[in-house]
Formats: C-alpha cells, structure tokens, sequence
C-alpha cells in the first residue's frame, strides 16, 4: 500500500534522525569524553597511543647489541629511499667473514612513517617510536644513524 | 509640509527613479535589480498609507515571487553578463514619443477625475475583516473570484506536472522519436 | 517587578515632553536603530561562540579556548580581525551589485526584527500583521543571495546562489504552512495577540498532536530557509568552496556571516513566539499558584530562554546530521513536508472549529 510505506518512511526517518541526534546529544552532554590533547600545555602529562608512529628506532639492549643483521630487507621495503644501510665485514672467532651492519642511515626528512621497514624487518631489529617534536634548525640533524656507535649484534640472532 | 508628505515625495522619487532606471540600464540583471527596488517603494507606500497587509502581499508576491522568477530565468539565459547593445536611434525616438503620449492621456484623465477628500480617519483593516470578505458570498464578496482564480491556478500547476512527467509508455516515445 | 515596558514608556514620556512630537519620533528612530545595531553586535558574537562551542563538544573536542576563559572572547578576536580586513571585489565583478549584496542581506534582517516581541511589551513596532510582515519581509533576501552570487562573476557562487534561491522559495510554503496552522488557533497575525493567546499555556502544549507535527516541520524548514546543514548545500564547502560569498572578504563577509546568524535568531525567535508563547512565562492551565510563581521571572528572561533552545536545536541538526543531495532536498520538500503540512492544517483547522485543543 501506498499510503502505508509512506507512513513508513516517515517514521524511520524520524527514527533514524533522533538516533542519531541522541548520540551527538550524548556526546555534547559528556565532556569526560572530550579527547582533544592541549599540547604545549600539558607536555608533561602527555600520553601518546601505543601505535602512534613518531619515527623509526632500532632498539638496543643494555650490552648494547641490537638485532640487526644487516639484511637491507627494510631498505628495499621502504617506498621513499629513507633507509640505506652500510655493511661491513666482521671476522668471527673461527676466522670466517661475516657480513654486519655498520651504519644505519635513517632520513628522518624523507620517512612518511608508514610503517613498512618494520613489517619487512625478519628480526624486529628496528620499531617505531612515539616521539614527535623533531624540528630542528638544520636539516643536516634529520639524518639519524640508528645503531648506536660500537654496538654489536645480539648473540643468537641470525 | 508635514512630515509625512515629504515622505511621500522621498518614496514617490524613489520608485519613479529606480522604474526609469530599469528601463534605461543596458544590463539585463541590472534591470531587474531596479524593478526589484521600484516594486519595493511601491509596497512603502502602501506601508505609508497604513495599508499594511497589501504592503506584505505586495513584497510577498511581487518582490519574493515575480522577480525572483525573472531572476532565475536570467540566470538560465546565456548572455546575462553582456551589455545590450544601444537601441537604433529609431526605435528610441518612437518609444519616448510612446511614452510622452501615455503619460499625457493619462494625466488627462487624471485631471479630468475630481478627487473627493473621503473620511480622514485612517482605516484600520483587521485581517480578520479582509479574510471574511475574501470569502463572502453576499455584496462586495470576493468568493467568486478568488474561487476562478484558484481554478485558474489549479489548472496551471496540473499543466506544469503533465509537461515535466516522465512519459514511460512507447507512443509518447516514439512520437518524440518521430519529430526528431 | 523590573520589566522594561515601564522603561520604554518613561523614555518616550519624556521625549515627547521635551521634543516636538515629529523630533520625538526621529529621536525614537535613532535610539532603535542603535538599539537594534547593539543587539545584532551581541547576537553575531554570542551565537557565533555559541555554535563553535556546541560544534566542538558534539563532536568530542574542545573547541576555542585560547582567547580570554574558555574562549569566550574568539569571535570579538575574529571581528577584529574580519574588519581590518580588505575588502576586496573581484575583477570581472558587478561593482555595484556586488558592494550593495551584503547591506541588502543585512537590512533585511533588521526589518525582521521590528514586529518581534522581546518582553511584554518591548517590540519596535506592534503591526497588526506581524507574522505575515515577517514570511514577506524575509521573502526579500534570497534577492540579496542572488545578487551578490551573480554579481562575483564566479561559477562557484553563481551556483551557490542558485541553489539557495531554488531552495529558500520551496521550503518558504511548508514554513508559511505550519505557521498557518497557529494562525488557525490565534486568529491574529499580530504577534502580541498570539503571544497573549497563550495565556494559559503553549500552543506546542495546548493543540497537543497537530501542534508537535507542525513545530517538527516548522524548525526542518527553517534550518532549510536559512540555508543551515543539513540543508547548506549553496555553500557547501566540498562542492562549491563557500558559495555565494565565496568573493567576499573582510567586513562584507562578515555582514553575510552575521546576517547568517541574526536570521536564525529570527526564525528561531518567531518559532518561539509561535509554539513555545515568546515571552509568556510557562503557565498550566488553571494552576494560579504555579502561574504566580513562573511569573516571577521577567519575560525577556523566558522570550531568549526559549529562542536560545530553538537555536540550539538547529546547531544541534547541524552538527549531527550529513548534507542533503539537491534532489534529496527538493524530495523531502515536496513529497514529504508539503503534503504532510497541508493534512496537518486542515487537521488543525478542524481541531481549532471543534475546540480539541486546551
Ligand atoms: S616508516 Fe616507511 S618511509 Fe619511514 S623508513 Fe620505514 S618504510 Fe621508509
Ligand atoms: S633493520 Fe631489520 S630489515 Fe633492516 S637491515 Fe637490520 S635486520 Fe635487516
């Protein structure tokens, strides 16, 4: 009938109008759940969301030895050429060459923070960090190198 | 002079002005910008004459609905931005010969007509008093008329429903095909 | 009891005993016309704080808070900053179209404000047919929309213009219908008569169903006559950058921006004079104590308390609801509003024959 879906109509319009004006009705009534950060002012206190993606670190224990083998699987992941990795050639006890990192070059200038060396990573030698303030007045101090200077690779990893 | 006449001089210039200055603008829109201001003192007069209710039917009708119209299809032309070329020479010395005789006759009439001063106590029409004899059958009733018209109106608006319903059936189809 | 009827009348004993009576009317003119530019000042830096607060706590935000406490002083900080502004006009404009748009837009909404009655009392100018004189006088400004989206020479606002204007006029019937169906009730266009006429409580109250369906359509067509979201496609933002004051900058921005703001106060106060009785404090029925008490609070008290509920209702649609497509818009007026509103009046004719109301 026609009469009667328009009744319808009608009413699950009207319906579906105050669902959605009792949420933002909630919203407005609630200001516990306000979520907006007053940045500079609260710096102290700020709390970053575990997967905010800041830049990208490579983690070292207290030995300073990292996980890092050197493999280059980040640099070949990363859409931008942020990575580029140099190697060097350490000589293990039993007097065999063994490829290892030397430099990680991070270009913080040119990292779009998407995440995809960390994926690629087969070791979990490098994450993502929740820091954010990176400006700086030279943007010489944009290139990171992220193994720290003398560090060597975590025994075990491969 | 009172007050108020000056202000029936101040509204009269008005309209008068803005109505010559529609007729003469070589800019369509602007034109109809000028008429627009002219229907405006029109309806301030009726204001200055306490005529309230015709007033806002004036702005109502003419202000908010005919221009309105004239504007939208202005719109919908393609040259509305250009200057009209000037009339021929012609043309305008036969239009302000029109004009000069139109005022005449009907300032002849005019003066022809004694205006006899009615009542000066300023009538004060309720809306209810012009509803009941909008709808009044007896003497001076206007039922009849507004009924035509709504008839007329009614006409109009089926008019417009059939031109702008989608035909789904072949003749309608085919017959359009055919003329093309 | 302070009420500002005995203020109005002191000033105006006064004038007329020290003025002629022509130079009292002038000086009355001018004292309005102050009065009236003060209100519209307050009203654009109130309402537009007001909207950007609203807005922000909706949608789980702060929202201003920089200038002054809580950011109570942001919009005198942006009309500050709108009037040192340049105005510019755009090559290619119509000069003069384009300067005079903003100040037709403007005057427009001060002549709406004459027949509103702000407390018992106070209004400018007590006409005999005020509700009609507001839908007429209203009726003016698509013109001003139109002229200043025609004169930018500018596609954006030439549609923008369009737009508003194909709207403003259909959603102008379903207004002047619900409005029609309390004038069925009163019997008057006068507002002082139907603010009287409520007397004993609201007719949103008093003609109880018929009343409720025609206040529901009453404030969906003003949200659409003052071109609001859900209904702001002529300026919607994604499509059409701003609309029909896309060209505009500087102070004759600012005079469409508040103009914006003072129309919705008027519909929004003529909503509120209509269904909620304007300023007549809320009454039941024969409950003398009760009545006695509410009138205990001045009435432009209950008028702005009222007005301002309407309008946060209408931020409220506007921050919840998503932007209607054109055939959506012209559908819900057609198909939906006009028929509905016109079964409503008749019912309501019927209701105001057969004394169902209250
Ligand atoms: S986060 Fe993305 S852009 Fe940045 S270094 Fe890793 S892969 Fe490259
Ligand atoms: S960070 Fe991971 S992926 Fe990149 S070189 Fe080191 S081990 Fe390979």
């Amino acid at each position: 009938m026609f009469i009667v879906d328009y009744v319808k109509d009608v009413y699950g319009a009207m319906k579906s109008l105050l669902v959605g004006m009792n949420r933002t009705g909630y919203y407005f009534t609630h200001h516990k759940e306000i979520i907006t950060e007053e940045y500079p002012d609260n710096r102290e206190t700020l709390v970053l969301p575990e997967r905010f993606r800041g830049e990208v670190v490579m983690a070292h224990d207290e030995n300073n030895e990292h996980a890092c083998t050197g493999c280059s699987a980040c640099e070949l992941a990363c859409p931008n050429g942020t990575i580029k990795i140099i190697n060097k050639f350490d000589i293990s006890p039993e007097g065999k060459k063994k490829k290892a990192i030397d430099t990680f070059v991070y270009h913080l200038e040119l990292c779009t923070m998407c995440g995809l060396c960390v994926e690629a990573c087969p070791t979990a030698a490098i994450n993502m960090a929740n820091t954010f303030e990176h400006s700086v007045f030279n943007r010489g101090q944009l290139t990171k190198r992220l193994n720290k200077p003398d560090s060597k690779l975590k025994a075990g990893v491969e | 002079m009172s007050p108020a006449t000056i202000i029936f001089y101040i509204i009269s210039a008005f309209i008068l002005v803005t109505g010559l200055l529609a007729v003469t603008t070589r800019k369509i829109f602007r034109a109809s910008i000028w008429l627009l201001f002219s229907l405006i003192g029109i309806a301030a007069l009726y204001f200055w004459m306490q005529l309230e209710f015709l007033a806002a039917v004036q702005i109502i009708v003419y202000v908010g609905g005919i221009v309105v119209l004239i504007i939208f299809s202005i719109f919908l032309t393609i040259k509305s931005g250009e200057e009209m070329p000037k009339p021929i020479l012609i043309r305008s010395i036969f239009s302000a010969l029109a004009v000069l005789f139109g005022t005449g006759f009907v300032v002849r009439i005019i003066s022809l007509y004694t205006f006899k001063p009615i009542s000066t106590t300023a009538f004060n029409l309720s809306v209810n008093q012009i509803g009941t004899q909008m709808l009044d059958t007896k003497d001076f009733g206007y039922l009849l008329p507004f009924e035509l018209i709504s008839i007329l109106l009614l006409a109009a608006m089926i008019g417009c429903i059939v031109i702008a319903l989608k035909s789904n059936d072949k003749e309608a189809t085919t017959f359009q095909n055919s003329i093309q | 009891m302070f009420s500002l009827e005995s203020l109005t009348t002191l000033v105006q004993d006064w004038l007329n005993k020290t003025f002629p009576p022509t130079w009292a009317l002038l000086i009355e003119f001018v004292i309005v016309g102050i009065l009236a530019i003060a209100l519209f000042a307050a009203l654009g830096l109130v309402l537009v704080i007001m909207e950007r607060k609203v807005a922000a706590w909706i949608q789980i935000r702060l929202g201003p808070n920089r200038v002054g406490p809580l950011g109570i002083l942001q919009s005198t900080a942006d009309t500050i900053k709108l009037i040192m502004k340049e105005g510019l006009t755009p090559d290619g404009a119509d000069k003069f179209l384009f300067n005079l748009a903003p100040f037709i837009v403007m005057i427009v909404s001060m002549l709406i404000l004459a027949p509103i009655g702000f407390a018992k009392g106070f209004h400018i100018w007590d006409i005999n047919i005020g509700v009609l004189y507001v839908s007429a006088i209203s009726s003016v400004s698509v013109i001003g929309i139109l002229m200043a989206g025609w004169a930018s020479n500018n596609k954006y606002s030439l549609l923008g213009a369009m737009r508003s204007g194909a709207q403003m006029v259909s959603y102008e019937l379903s207004v002047g219908l619900s409005v029609l169906s309390i004038i069925v009730l009163t019997g008057s266009l006068n507002i002082n008569d139907i603010v009287l006429s409520q007397q004993n409580g609201w007719w949103l109250f008093k003609a109880h169903i018929p009343a409720i369906i025609s206040f529901v359509i009453f404030i969906i067509a003003i949200t659409a006559e003052t071109n609001r979201a859900p209904f702001d496609l002529s300026e919607a933002e994604s499509e059409l950058t701003a609309g029909f004051h896309t060209e505009y900058s500087g102070m004759k921005f600012a005079l469409f921006f508040l103009s914006e703001y003072i129309n919705i106060f008027i519909v929004c106060a003529i909503g509120a004079t209509l269904f909620l009785g304007g300023w007549m404090p809320f009454h039941i029925g024969n409950w003398e104590s009760f009545n006695h008490i509410m009138d205990y609070i001045p009435s432009f008290i209950w008028f702005f308390g009222k007005t301002f509920f309407m309008i946060f209702l209408i931020m409220w649609f506007r921050w919840t609801f998503p932007r209607l497509r054109v055939d959506q818009l012209l559908n819900l007026e057609w198909k939906y509003l006009l028929p509905i509103s016109m079964v409503n009046l008749i019912v309501m004719t019927l209701v105001a024959i057969k004394g169902w109301h209250f």
